[in-house]
């Protein structure tokens, strides 16, 4: 009878099997560890906000003391119902979803998920958005209280909510007061993870560095939709949904190469990211680390075999993740054959 | 609850439109409880992304005498894209199962509402049936006396029944369609026979589409009987942490929509918010 489980099970991902190294390794371990404001990650992975609960929802189906860090589901400072049904749709390469950043609000949040959190070796970053500076404030200064907890993650760039986070992250001005006012509140480091649904993302990101974010997420989901054509009814209840994915990464790392080049502090780079190689592409962009979504949903051990995967793409090349970060080589154009023309 | 690898053993087409796919998942099958459910991915195939909740129709033993169940059977209706790759499984073929997964029927007082009934009603809706078969089994070995109220389409639809027979008095067979039992919704039967006994005390168990779960809540209602529902949604990860599949039910949870995946896929009727307006998940 066959039996693919007596191949080692548990393996889900898409990632492939690590190849052989080509040439030996030798005596070279390279450091995988990162730095992001202050903070160490032992290594550059994290699990995306939203798409990974708050941790414990995967204790058993994976090691998370192997991961850089855990992004969890955006808290505000009050509880939230979310949006009615449905929430989600699948499309091509991607999912659209409007779930109306439902959550515990962050007072359930300390009390019933950080001390869980707090035993891992894994960093907990907590993404925090509100519908006014002031909850982002509110937010913060109940997190404050927290022990456990790394770094802040705020959400300007949530496109499900009507009055949300959409304003803050298309508009220069408003991300500067809001960006702000939480760094102000913050005991910890602020990283702001911007909307791609924007003309040109540098100039939110200039807005976000000159009022002092700590490092930059980049990014949350592309607005899009879509129709169930039998009924003429949207297939999302709130019409327009955000779109996560493999079909979004080309142009994620595209935003990703454009703020690494603008912008001095640290980027941490997601959108669409499956495989090993997805994250290498982002690290060589200019991001120092990366986040994974989506693939923990189908995948849940994708994290945890990129961490392996960029360990052996590491010793193969002799390098050091730092060495990685923003290492793209970009040919110049022969330009005596280009005048030519 | 597991996250394996696992082999196709066999996958039965069932007419034009739906499969019964047999796997190999011993360690899953012995843990998997009526009204759980599994997500299922096909691998190495870039067809779909997210894996897709399927009810634990059945669990079986190998063909060896020894030892507990060692399959995991899925009933399945084809409707898209992800239906159609599983319809094209072969036997060997790898398959990535989480189960089981969610609370099954026996949550809370769901035997002592049994112990109290008079009889047991299933009511399924097409593929729906794929939820009940479990639960009238263990219900049958403890004495339970049962009826299944089963309404499809067509006579293409009604899959599964002769499954049901040694666990239940009576299978009433309803098709919209005319084309076998009687013409019209199961909800015409199950009114006349809640009808019929205004004195008896029945549980209901229901697993099919939103309105005909809906449309069976309020009979339930109105005869004033207990009614536990397997409800479906989209789902993104069968995990609890998209939130994806969130419906309306009063009282504590993530606010007042809790998880299908979580906190169901059964619910007791009265509990669920039918909302107005809630677009249909197909
Ligand atoms: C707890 C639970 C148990 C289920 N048990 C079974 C079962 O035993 N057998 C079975 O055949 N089906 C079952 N379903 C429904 C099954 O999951 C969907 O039919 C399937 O996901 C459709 O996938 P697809 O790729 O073929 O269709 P898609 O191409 O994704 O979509 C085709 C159509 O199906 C709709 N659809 C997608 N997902 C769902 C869903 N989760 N529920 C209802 N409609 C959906 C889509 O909106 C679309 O109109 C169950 C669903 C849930 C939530
Ligand atoms: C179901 C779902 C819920 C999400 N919730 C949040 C959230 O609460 N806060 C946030 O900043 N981003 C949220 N995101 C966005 C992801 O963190 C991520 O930015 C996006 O999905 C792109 O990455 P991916 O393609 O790897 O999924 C959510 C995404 C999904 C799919
Ligand atoms: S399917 Fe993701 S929370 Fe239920």
């Amino acid at each position: 009878m066959p039996t693919v489980r007596d191949q080692k099970a548990k393996v889900v991902s898409d990632e492939p099997a690590a190849r052989d190294n080509s040439q030996p390794a030798g005596d070279f371990e390279p450091s995988i560890e990162v730095e992001i404001a202050g903070v160490r990650f032992q290594n550059p992975v994290l699990t995306a906000s939203g798409t990974f609960g708050y941790g414990q929802e995967f204790a058993h189906l994976i090691d998370l003391n192997r991961l850089g860090g855990i992004c969890v589901k955006g808290i505000s400072a009050a509880p939230m119902p979310g949006n009615p049904p449905p929430r989600i749709y699948e499309t091509d390469s991607g999912m659209l979803n409007a779930i109306g950043l439902q959550n515990v609000g962050a007072k359930r949040f300390l009390e019933e998920k950080l001390p869980f959190l707090r035993t891992l070796r894994a960093r907990t970053v907590v993404n925090v958005f509100g519908y006014t500076t002031e909850d982002y404030v509110r937010c913060i200064e109940i997190l404050n209280d927290g022990d456990g907890i790394d770094a802040y993650e705020l959400n300007i760039s949530c496109p499900n909510t009507r009055c949300g986070g959409m304003v803050y992250g298309n508009d220069p001005k408003l991300t500067e007061e809001v960006v702000a006012a939480s760094k102000r509140a913050a005991r910890l480091p602020l990283w702001v993870k911007l909307s791609p649904n924007v003309t040109d993302i540098t100039v939110l990101a200039r807005a976000a560095e000159n009022a002092g974010a700590d490092a930059l997420s980049l990014v949350n989901t592309f607005v899009g939709m879509a129709i169930d054509v039998e009924t003429r009814t949207p297939r999302i209840s709130n019409v327009t949904a955000g779109l996560s994915g493999p079909a979004i990464k080309p142009i994620a790392l595209r935003m990703v190469y454009q703020t690494a080049r603008a912008v001095r502090i640290p980027i941490i780079g997601l959108g669409g990211i499956a495989t090993t190689e997805d994250a290498l592409e982002f690290l060589i962009a200019g991001a120092r680390a990366v986040q994974v979504g989506t693939a923990n949903f189908y995948a849940p051990d994708t994290s945890i075999k990129i961490v392996e995967g960029i360990r052996t793409y590491c010793r193969r090349k002799r390098l050091h993740v730092d060495d990685l970060v923003g290492s793209l080589q970009v040919p110049t154009p022969n330009v005596e054959k280009a005048t030519e023309y | 609850m597991d996250d394996q690898v696992v082999a196709v053993i066999e996958n039965k087409p069932l007419g034009s439109s739906y499969g019964l796919l047999s796997l190999d998942a011993a360690r899953q099958a012995q843990a998997a409880r009526p009204g759980q459910f599994a997500m299922v991915r096909i691998l190495g195939t870039g067809g779909v992304l997210l894996r897709r909740p399927m009810s634990i129709y059945d669990v079986k033993p190998d063909a060896a005498p020894h030892s507990g169940p060692r399959l995991i059977q899925l009933l399945y209706k084809v409707v898209g894209r992800g239906t159609r790759l599983m319809a094209g499984l072969k036997p060997g073929d790898p398959v990535a199962l989480l189960a089981p997964l969610g609370h099954g029927f026996f949550v809370e007082d769901y035997l002592e509402q049994a112990e109290q009934a008079d009889e047991v009603l299933h009511v399924a809706g097409g593929i729906g049936i794929a939820a009940l078969l479990m639960a009238a089994r263990e219900l049958a070995e403890k004495g339970f006396k049962q009826r299944l109220f089963f309404g499809g389409r067509s006579r293409g639809d009604l899959v599964g029944a002769v499954d049901f027979r040694p666990y239940l008095r009576q299978i009433v067979v309803v098709t919209e369609d005319g084309s076998c039992g009687c013409r019209g919704y199961v909800t015409g039967p199950l009114e006349d026979h809640l009808a019929r006994y205004p004195d008896r005390r029945f549980l209901l168990l229901a697993c099919g589409p939103w309105a005909m779960l809906q449309a069976t809540a309020e009979l339930a209602g109105r005869y004033g009987h207990r009614l536990l529902v397997s409800m479906e949604n989209r789902m993104g990860c069968g995990l609890g942490v998209c939130l994806g599949c969130c419906i309306r039910v009063e009282g504590e949870g993530h606010g007042a929509y809790q998880r299908v995946c979580t906190e169901g896929p059964v619910f007791w009727a009265d509990k669920v918010v039918w909302e107005r307006g809630t677009l249909p998940i197909t």
